[in-house]
């Protein structure tokens, strides 16, 4: 067994340099003067994170990312959530379609939906809008949202709570905001962190769907990957830090979870 | 009797209540991914002048289309297979390294890692392996190995490195809890049997890893196939893909018929489908013994 740890360290060793680097590389280009002919950057600046700033484009793309994964998260609680609830409680048949329907998205490649979506949907207003692009993401991120909710649900022991509330005189409306919802708080906040993070980071979706209409920030950084890739690597490391606190959030969310689960039992 | 009315109205006014919770998530989901996806396949087998037929998927023999898929399935597969591979060592790794901290340092490395994808990644390696990257000029520095010409980041040998990364982390999230499932006692029983450290690996560890490692497989391989937009900032349009064919036929930049962009994406979907059907099976079967 000991002959093995130095392989095993050097696979770790390895594996966290291939993750790393690039990312590391990505910060430090965004702050560096000029890094094409040293091994360490020339010099240190934050002039790219001002020209970002003050790009005009900047503000509006970041607008638009915001409110793009803020109403897909919006859509996601209103469609998942009390549909999970009742096919856990009162509609079991309902379970199957809607693991199915939640699984699909996994199965459809963005730029096949983003086709069927424009092929179908081809009439005024809503053709190629903002719209159809919530839509899209929806549909996209709806794994996201349904699997954190329905882990919850399946691990609070629905019935007892729901008999004990009911014993105590509870309405079905009280059960839901004071027994149920919080129990499920965690399940649904991290669904929430999840959608919010992939549909920030999206590309694919709003660069086919709305195009030039409605651009995001990473619709922007690609533009800028070909043009100027200092303001690049500094929308890059915006976006990236974006995404590293949602999920250091996620992960701290999912600990506490099971923290709460071991006290329980 | 007034007891079970009751009971009767209850159910009644649960049923509306129900219903009015229910019914908007499936028809949001018949709206926008159903419907959506039955139009288009149902369109690729008409031809351009409304008549049923298989023109569309006859048009797909041309070299360009072959050749988009061909690399599509031969990128996918050699990654999904860097993946499966290198994943399961580091996975395993991961789970035999002693201090928790740290552990749940490679842990959260390998969590937060999935984030980064897409256009961030494909920029972050032209950065590190541009013919004037970090990596390439310490290669060529330190070891003396000059990396360009023979290799470049724009090509497919550069959207391997990518993929690859975008990979790994998730194979590593996949195989973490099937490793943690070989029971401890199992390998004690074969060891006090007589078995060495590689027959039981041979006989019992890897036969009940093989759901899980199919599973990976088939995943990783459906994650890449539907991948975008590392591609399209890496390559653009020196390097056909499916997916980049198709995005180009909606964007307009490269103009192809757009009834063979449906018969493309119904070929791709039955390719997802395969992939998934595979993904079911396996992973029951790999839970299966899990719990």
């Amino acid at each position: 067994m000991k002959t093995e740890y130095p392989a095993r360290y050097i696979i770790l060793i390895l594996f966290g340099l291939y993750m790393l680097i690039p990312i590391l590389a990505t910060y430090l280009f965004s702050v560096a003067v000029r890094w094409d002919r040293s091994i360490l950057p020339e010099g240190y600046t934050l002039e790219w994170y001002v020209k970002t700033i003050h790009h005009p484009y900047f503000i509006v793309t970041l607008k638009n990312s915001f409110f793009l994964a803020f109403y897909t998260v919006l859509l996601n609680i209103v469609l998942i959530v009390p549909a999970a609830y009742i096919a856990h409680t009162q509609l079991p048949s309902a379970k199957l379609p809607m693991d199915i329907l939640t699984i699909l998205p996994f199965g459809i490649p963005r730029v096949i939906l983003a086709l069927s979506l424009i092929t179908v949907y081809t009439f005024p207003v809503i053709s190629r809008s903002p719209f159809l692009l919530v839509c899209a993401c929806t549909i996209f991120s709806m794994p996201y949202m349904y699997r954190p909710v329905s882990n919850s649900l399946e691990a609070i022991d629905l019935r007892t709570l729901n008999d004990a509330a009911q014993l105590q005189g509870a309405s079905n409306i009280q059960i839901l905001f004071y027994i149920i919802g919080p129990n499920i708080m965690n399940g649904i906040i991290s669904g929430c962190l999840l959608v919010f993070s992939a549909i920030f980071a999206e590309y694919t979706l709003a660069r086919l769907i709305t195009g030039a209409r409605y651009k995001t920030l990473p619709v922007l950084l690609v533009e800028f990957t070909r043009r100027d890739g200092r303001i690049a690597s500094a929308i890059s490391v915006f976006a990236f830090t974006v995404a590293l606190i949602l999920s250091l959030a996620i992960i701290l969310i999912a600990r506490k979870d099971r923290v709460s689960t071991v006290v329980k039992h | 009797m007034s007891s079970r009315k009751k009971f009767r109205i209850q159910t009644k006014n649960l049923k509306i209540a129900t219903l009015s919770a229910i019914l908007p998530f499936f028809f949001f989901c018949i709206a926008f991914e159903l419907l959506p996806i039955a139009v288009l396949i149902k369109d690729s087998f008409y031809n351009s002048s409304g008549v049923l037929s298989l023109s569309n998927y006859r048009g797909l023999f041309q070299k360009v289309y072959l050749s988009s898929f061909w690399n599509s399935i031969r990128l996918s597969a050699i990654t999904a297979l860097f993946g499966t591979i290198i994943g399961t060592f580091v996975g395993y790794s991961i789970l035999r390294i002693q201090s928790k901290r740290i552990r749940a340092l490679f842990e959260a490395l390998s969590n937060v890692t999935t984030n980064f994808a897409g256009a961030p990644l494909a920029f972050a390696f032209i950065i590190i392996l541009g013919a004037n990257g970090v990596v390439t000029l310490l290669f060529a520095q330190i070891l003396n190995l000059n990396l360009y010409p023979d290799f470049q980041i724009y090509s497919y040998a550069g959207l391997v490195v990518a993929y690859t990364y975008f990979q790994l982390p998730l194979m590593i999230l996949l195989i973490i809890p099937s490793f943690t499932g070989l029971r401890s006692e199992w390998r004690e029983a074969a060891v006090s049997m007589g078995a060495s450290t590689w027959q039981y690996w041979r006989y019992i560890g890897f036969p009940l890893l093989t759901p899980s490692l199919v599973a990976g497989l088939v995943l990783l391989f459906a994650n890449a196939y539907g991948a975008y937009a590392t591609a399209y900032t890496l390559v653009g349009s020196k390097l056909m893909l499916v997916t980049t064919q198709i995005a180009f036929v909606i964007t307009g930049e490269v103009l192809h018929d757009p009834a063979l962009a449906k018969a493309m994406a119904t070929v791709s979907l039955v390719i997802m489908a395969f992939c998934i059907f595979i993904y079911r099976i396996t992973i029951s079967k790999a839970r299966g013994w899990d719990k």
